[in-house]
């Protein structure tokens, strides 16, 4: 990963949300981005320029199009009209972004488009991401990465965020994953936490 | 055999999908594939097959096609009877809040310009107020306020094209509490589909989202009413009541969103029997 005084930086065309530049490079911000903010507190898995990258929960192709300047090619999986006009509008100017219209707890929609790619990034606000992580689980290469963005207010509002973590781990690890690490992503997103998983 | 969007793979051999976007997207909405027994493409396929001359090739072909597919399902989606209603709703509440906060700073420079005026012992309105400023020619309020007022009768017109819409949209919704609260309703539950699929229980607090989750947090007491408050049989129910009536009409509402979405027409019977219901527990029968 690209680093410019302590600033996490991606290399490529700016101007997408109207990011700060630094020396030609673009700032990615982690009080925006969930993957910078995890980078930021060190359990960020680096980004390589020959990998394939399956990202579910797009949204605007904020995050995106900073994950495609890193690498080979980024397949964004986002279901709500809204943000995918803006993920379109992103995918025209990155030939190596490509936008898929989806549902990611219904990963049927979009298997005949996808390839084994060498990470899985899920952001979903979603109750059910440990489920939606194990229904993706096909696209990931034996040695991949998989990084769940939890929201652990999406699972349940009521519980506190640590038994959600603790509770979406147990799931994931009967689901044949190994979780390396849960990062807290405080102070940059509240109640938020990155598991890094590969399989067992 | 294994499905993609290039064609179909069998045993290394493959059969490229014939056709321009329109037909390769046309043939990916037919077919039918199972988790199970799925392997994920390899782009190597395309070249073999045909399809694509390399790396970059493919991916342009495939990111054509799926920009293609996206920009269809949503203008799809825009065309829906109840989007347009959303942005027009979401428009009016904030013009709302928008004219209230302007006439009431104009009103606290009008009295800075006249210090012998004051609202006390007087009835004076908003609009009434608004064009009494009006009058102020020899400053730049004097023309905001005009401009204030055009806003005010541009949101009332904005608000009856809404109630027809509305009465469109969600036919009876629409009679058993108004175009206007019919449309909060599509509004706050993010369309008429997915107003149908809420419970009776949900729609009782739809707008009420603060109160609720405080109650879940902190075990403060559970709101009876959100948005169909402004409904007058709720409002008007005297307190020891209005918790039962809001939770007959929530659950009529139910109903009736229902056979909005799922019909689309007007149903006199239901809503001669709803309309009883709801007069009953209001207590006016």
């Amino acid at each position: 990963m690209i680093w410019i005084d302590g600033v996490l930086v991606s290399p490529g065309e700016g101007g997408v949300y109207g990011e700060r530049m630094l020396k030609d490079h673009r700032v990615w911000d982690p009080r925006r981005s969930k993957l910078a903010a995890l980078f930021a507190k060190g359990g960020g898995r680096d980004l390589d320029p020959q990998m394939r990258i399956l990202y579910l929960g797009a949204a605007n192709g904020t995050t995106v199009s900073h994950v495609a300047d890193y690498v080979e090619s980024v397949y964004a999986v986002e279901f709500a009209p809204r943000p995918m006009q803006d993920l379109i509008e992103v995918a025209r100017r990155r030939k190596n972004v490509v936008p898929i219209m989806a549902d990611a707890t219904h990963p049927v929609e979009y298997a005949p488009l996808v390839e084994e790619v060498d990470m899985v990034i899920q952001d979903v606000a979603q109750p059910d991401q440990a489920g939606i992580v194990l229904a993706n689980l096909p696209f990931l290469k034996q040695d991949g990465v998989y990084i769940l963005m939890l929201k652990t207010r999406s699972v349940d509002v009521r519980a506190d965020p640590d038994a959600v973590i603790t509770a979406t781990v147990r799931n994931l690890e009967a689901g044949g994953l190994k979780v390396h690490a849960a990062t807290r992503l405080e102070p940059f997103h509240r109640d938020h936490a990155a598991l890094v998983c590969t399989r067992k | 055999m294994q499905h993609y969007w290039f064609g179909d793979v069998e045993g290394g051999a493959c059969t490229p999908a014939q056709g321009d976007l329109g037909a390769l997207s046309d043939r990916l909405d037919t077919l039918r594939i199972t988790m199970e027994s799925f392997i994920p493409l390899s782009w190597e396929d395309a070249v073999a097959c045909g399809v694509c001359a390399d790396r970059r090739d493919y991916l342009d072909r495939l990111r054509a096609l799926c920009i293609r597919r996206a920009e269809t399902e949503i203008s799809a989606y825009y065309q829906q009877s109840d989007i347009e209603l959303l942005q027009m709703v979401r428009m009016l509440d904030e013009m709302d809040t928008v004219i209230n906060l302007l006439t009431e700073r104009a009103t606290e420079w009008y009295i800075v310009r006249n210090p012998g005026f004051s609202r006390k012992y007087r009835a004076i309105g908003a609009k009434k107020m608004l064009s009494i400023i009006k009058k102020d020619r020899a400053s730049p309020l004097g023309s905001l306020a005009g401009e204030i007022e055009r806003l005010a009768s541009e949101r009332t017109r904005l608000m009856r094209e809404v109630s027809t819409r509305a009465d469109a949209v969600a036919p009876n919704c629409s009679a058993l509490v108004g175009g206007l609260v019919a449309a909060r309703l599509i509004s706050r539950a993010g369309g008429l589909a997915q107003l149908a699929r809420l419970p009776a229980s949900t729609i009782q607090v739809l707008g009420a989202e603060n109160a609720l989750f405080t109650h879940l947090r902190s075990g403060t007491p559970s709101p009876k009413h959100g948005i169909i408050f402004q409904h007058r049989r709720v409002h008007n129910a005297p307190r020891s009541t209005r918790g039962r009536v809001a939770r007959v009409l929530a659950a009529k509402l139910g109903i009736a969103a229902r056979i909005d979405y799922f019909r689309g027409e007007m149903s006199p019977e239901f809503l001669e029997k709803a309309q009883r219901r709801i007069d009953d527990v209001a207590g006016i029968a």
